[in-house]
């Protein structure tokens, strides 16, 4: 335009305006999609997507001859996806035809099913629903959409109470847990993780990988497809080293012993596998995976039985103390095998009179005999020859005070008992003390758990393997994750002739000496009974034993502790009897005496309890 | 010999490059638009109004590029009649819809008056400052041409339709800014336009912060637009404020005009009074988004929420965009308005950075021929009228996007061409063809 009252440049600076809020809105664009596309883009997937978690069944858990011993089974829930049935009316008729199959409150279900609604999120409405329920809500699935039936797979222990202490139990996540595991994607506030034992050691491993369903949900929260339906990955299968029979007559000879109370622990001497570990009273896992905190599994007024006494249980070891004094005695030198003692049913040792435990006295003893029939006034005698010094460090050799290194937590060391002790108090050692120590009663604690490495130790020539009971782990894809190794802790360093005299006078306590009842019909077991002093009651009985078939190297070593069993003869021994049949059942000789060997108890019927109101993941 | 102009310079009847930037945002909002509704009950009315509104609006613009624009100035008075009638119409006759009544309702569609309102108080405002060109700097120039707005701005706030003055204010402003007003002149304006909106947030902020109201000051402040006395007693006290400065100044021989004291008094009052009525006539909504963009965190479920919902809509849209029809944000409702003002929210998240850059540069490239075609104009008018739908432009632009991109309130205004709205669409291609028109009446060369 030719008009020359306009000033042109105003029109550039309009232009230029123009230009720099361009400028300036594609500098913002800039950085909300190019630099921050990533950081929106997983808003807006999450604000549609809605997940419906399924958890993925536990790996399982088997023995060595394989019989699972905890596994899952498949569970039915009722859920509830609001969204088409929505309106006042359709909910209470939903409600009342749901009610009576779920056997839930009308009421009840009714405010839950409107909460649902308002909030525009799925419910789960029932937990592990039975069969019979399953029919009648899958009808009932056709009339009223908005309900549908998911399967979950949930933990089952079929035997029950059997290993409960190694296996552990499963339970909700608690505050703590949820500390650890909430960044993890796989794990919600909903979830269910091992909470003790192997379930908890292995929790990674047994996991697998939870599927879901993936649902589009609409800004208000109605469902408006199903994205993607995730396929669970099953957690790794673990196989023990426990052998199943050998565990069920652990745990049945426990159960039928006089206090119920003790344990058992069979290791394999030539590798330290775990082969049974019983630890008694225990629980059933069972309990604790429907309901929602651990204690309200349990009957009013009882505490969980989570004290492993084969770990954690600690007992003066008593006679079977004195295979550790007799190898102190014989390594010394100052003690000829030979050399008999004579005793009268008790020692004076001058301030006090100490007693045998056999009050008519053995009369003269040998080692041998003195071993074999555990004579407590030849041990007074013969270990002011070696010393206690010397029986201490055989007491340190034998890992007494020592933790067996088993991989399972709360392990408790016992006590060596021993002049040191008394010298680092600044306290004296007294001459009844080196008899106390001799026979294994005094300050010296043990857990079944070292008397089983003694005892294994005895039958493989003083090696201390680090007990084991993964034999292996395996990926749901059949690929092998891990595999049990032995591993040598430690080296008890005796001359051939102390371990066969010891042997050979643990043979005699067998055939002829405390624990004759222990005798197995083709296999040559090898034992000690113990009693060990209880103040506040009757004496715990221990007894260890090894066995041997046709000279091979031995393959069952066991250590049994009842509580206020009195006598290891009586009560502990044929327990490990029992233990060492079911160990060695394929290789014992058919045609000897009939070998009761115990079978597990029966799997129980599945589980029928009333329906538990679950939560809904995210 | 016969002069052959130079090719660029050769007279075509049509700006062939602003037509077709505005096809390509036409098709793109067309695309963006179907792809949000497709999940909406209303899908099926939104498809038909946008499919009667293209072929209308292409009709319109080529029947303003035909008709020479000189005529509207000849016509003005019919023109600024017309549009007072429609828009008192629409008053008596028109529907309610989201609390305002702003629209007839025909048989097969709505119309909504003041979109066509815009566009004829531009030409009317052209007319008039054509007409007033030799004493352009004087005030009652600038005041006339607002006295000229006035009764359209009565009419809208009246149903209420506060963001349609959001828009018209500053293309008059534009206008009077290219037509050369003083700046002086322009800066009282803007003042009055700031005090006038000034109050009303002043008295948000206050709502939101009930706290403040234990001052007794801010309480009488608060409650100043209640009643006409205590409204009266601020008058008094703004008046005889200024004039004791005004004393002051003399008693301090400054040398400072009286009129400035006078001028200051009579800008904060009429302000105040303009502010009063528009907070009056809010209704709760408008209220209700003043006050998130003052405090977003106020109300995390409401506008403040779906401004959320609309920028992670655009930022998750990323580089390339999610594609056509695939963008989730904006299908599952989380972005609200999202076929009309929050429109671009559909366009960044389907088609990227690279649909927003398409979008913003064909804006700019219409906005760059408008203002070349008032360069071009063949006269004053013409000018006029250019540089007002440049404004218009302009206006929208700043407003959507920076509403979007949260730099401004949420207005509630539509993005021209993109948006859905028939009217909106009709009114806009009307624009472009008086543009249009300017272009291809212009001088052959210059």
């Amino acid at each position: 335009m030719i008009d020359r009252q306009i000033p042109q440049e105003r029109l550039d600076l309009l232009w230029i305006l123009a230009y720099a809020a361009a400028l300036i809105f594609i500098l913002r664009l800039l950085n909300m999609q190019v630099l921050g596309g990533a950081y929106y883009r997983e808003i807006a997937e999450k604000n549609r997507t809605q997940i419906i978690g399924q958890s993925a069944p536990r790996g399982r858990i088997f023995s060595s001859d394989e019989k699972p011993i905890a596994t899952s089974k498949p569970s039915f829930s009722l859920i509830y996806f609001p969204g088409q049935a929505r309106t006042g009316p359709e909910i209470d008729r939903m409600a009342r035809a749901l009610a009576r199959p779920l056997g839930a409150d009308y009421d009840e279900l009714r405010k839950r099913i409107f909460r649902a609604a308002s909030r525009e999120k799925p419910v789960r409405l029932a937990e592990n629903l039975p069969s019979k329920q399953m029919l009648a809500l899958s009808e009932l699935k056709a009339v009223y959409p908005g309900v549908d039936i998911v399967v979950e797979a949930r933990r089952y222990y079929p035997f029950g109470a059997y290993l409960s202490h190694m296996v552990g139990y499963i339970g909700r996540m608690d505050n703590r847990d949820w500390a650890v595991h909430s960044r993890d994607k796989n794990y919600s506030m909903d979830s269910r993780l091992g909470k003790a034992g192997l379930e908890q050691m292995y929790e990674k491993e047994l996991k697998g990988k939870d599927g879901g369903i993936y649902l589009e949900v609409d800004s208000r929260g109605r469902l408006s497809r199903v994205l993607e339906s995730r396929k669970w990955v099953p957690g790794a299968d673990i196989f023990l080293t426990i052998d199943s029979k050998a565990q069920a007559a652990a745990e049945e000879g426990l159960k039928k012993s006089i206090s119920g109370k003790g344990a058992v622990v069979a290791l394999d001497p030539r590798t330290g596998a775990v082969i049974a570990f019983a630890s008694a009273p225990d629980y059933d896992p069972n309990m604790f995976v429907l309901s929602g905190a651990e204690k309200e599994g349990l009957p009013a007024g009882k505490v969980l039985p989570e004290f492993n006494v084969a770990l954690q249980g600690t007992y003066p070891p008593g006679s079977i103390f004195k295979i550790i004094t007799s190898a102190a005695l014989l390594e010394s030198g100052r003690v000829d095998p030979q050399e008999t003692v004579n005793c009268h049913g008790y020692y004076d040792a001058g301030s006090r009179v100490f007693k045998c435990w056999n009050k008519k006295g053995h009369g003269k003893v040998a080692f041998t005999e003195a071993l074999a029939k555990s004579c407590d006034v030849y041990f007074y005698t013969t270990s002011q020859k070696a010393g206690a010094l010397a029986v201490e460090k055989e007491a340190r050799a034998f890992r007494v005070g020592k933790v067996s290194g088993i991989p399972l937590p709360g392990e408790k060391s016992g006590n060596v008992f021993g002049p040191s002790l008394r010298a680092a108090k600044k306290s004296y050692w007294f001459i009844g003390d080196t008899l106390n120590q001799a026979i294994g009663q005094g300050e010296t604690l043990m857990t079944p758990m070292q008397a089983a490495g003694l005892i294994a130790a005895v039958a493989n020539g003083g090696v201390f393997h680090r007990p084991y009971f993964v034999e292996r782990i395996v990926r749901s894809d059949g690929q092998l994750y891990a595999r049990g190794k032995p591993e040598v802790l430690s080296r008890v360093q005796l001359k051939p002739s102390t371990w066969t005299q010891i042997r050979q006078a643990l043979r005699d306590v067998i055939l002829d000496g405390t624990a004759r009842s222990a005798r197995i019909n083709g296999a040559e077991v090898y034992g000690k009974t113990g009693t060990a002093q209880n103040p506040q009651g009757k004496d715990h009985a221990w007894f260890v034993a090894y066995a041997t078939v046709n000279n091979e190297p031995a393959k069952i070593a066991v250590a049994v502790l009842v509580e206020h069993g009195e006598h290891g003869s009586s009560s502990a021994a044929p327990i490990a009897k029992a233990v060492i049949e079911a160990a060695l059942r394929s290789e014992l000789p058919a045609k000897a005496a009939p070998v009761r060997v115990i079978e597990p108890p029966q799997a129980p019927a599945p589980i029928q309890e009333p329906a538990v109101p679950g939560r809904i993941i995210i | 010999m016969i002069f052959t102009p130079p090719s660029g310079l050769r007279k075509t009847r049509i700006d062939w490059v602003l037509f077709l930037a505005a096809i390509v945002l036409l098709a793109i909002g067309t695309i963006a638009i179907f792809s949000s509704v497709a999940v909406l009950p209303a899908q099926a009315r939104i498809v038909r109004v946008q499919l009667i509104a293209i072929p209308l609006a292409l009709i319109v613009f080529g029947a303003a590029w035909s008709l020479n624009y000189q005529v509207y100035q000849d016509q003005w008075k019919f023109v600024y009649g017309v549009m007072l009638v429609i828009l008192a119409g629409v008053l008596i006759f028109g529907v309610v819809d989201k609390g305002a009544r702003s629209w007839y309702r025909l048989p097969f569609f709505s119309i909504q008056p003041s979109e066509f309102a815009r566009l004829g108080l531009i030409l009317v405002l052209a007319n008039f400052l054509d007409k007033r060109m030799g004493r352009i700097r004087e005030l009652p120039t600038v005041v006339g041409a607002f006295a000229l707005c006035m009764p359209v701005f009565l009419l809208l706030i009246k149903q209420p339709d506060f963001s349609a003055i959001l828009i018209t204010f500053p293309v008059a402003l534009v206008m009077l800014f290219s037509a050369g007003a003083s700046l002086f002149h322009l800066s009282i304006i803007i003042g009055y336009a700031f005090i006038s909106a000034l109050f009303p947030i002043l008295w948000s902020i206050i709502t939101l912060n009930p706290e403040l109201l234990d001052n007794t000051m801010v309480s009488y402040f608060f409650h100043l637009s209640d009643s006409l006395f205590s409204a009266s007693v601020f008058v008094a006290g703004v008046a005889l404020g200024s004039w004791l400065l005004w004393r002051l100044s003399v008693r301090l021989y400054a040398n400072v005009s009286g009129a400035i004291f006078a001028g200051a008094a009579l800008v904060l009052i009429l302000g105040f009074f303009s502010g009063m009525l528009v907070k009056n006539q809010m209704k709760d909504y408008q209220q209700k988004r003043l006050e998130v963009f003052l405090s977003p965190e106020t109300d995390p479920r409401g506008a403040g929420y779906n401004l959320l919902q609309a920028r992670i809509a655009i930022g998750s849209g990323g580089i390339l965009g999610r594609g056509f029809f695939s963008g989730t944000q904006s299908r599952l409702g989380f972005v609200p308005e999202r076929h009309t003002d929050f429109i671009l929210a559909v366009v960044g998240e389907e088609m990227g950075f690279w649909g927003m850059l398409l979008v913003t540069g064909l804006y700019v490239l219409v906005m760059r021929r408008l203002m070349q075609g008032a360069r071009l104009a063949r006269d004053r008018f013409g000018y006029l009228v250019n540089c007002g739908i440049f404004g218009m432009f302009l206006v929208y632009f700043c407003i959507n996007f920076g509403m979007l991109l949260g730099m401004a309130p949420v207005a509630g205004v539509p993005l021209p061409l993109v948006s859905y709205g028939g009217s909106n669409l009709v009114a806009t291609m009307a624009a472009l063809g008086i543009a249009e028109s300017v272009y291809a009446r212009r001088y052959a060369l210059v």
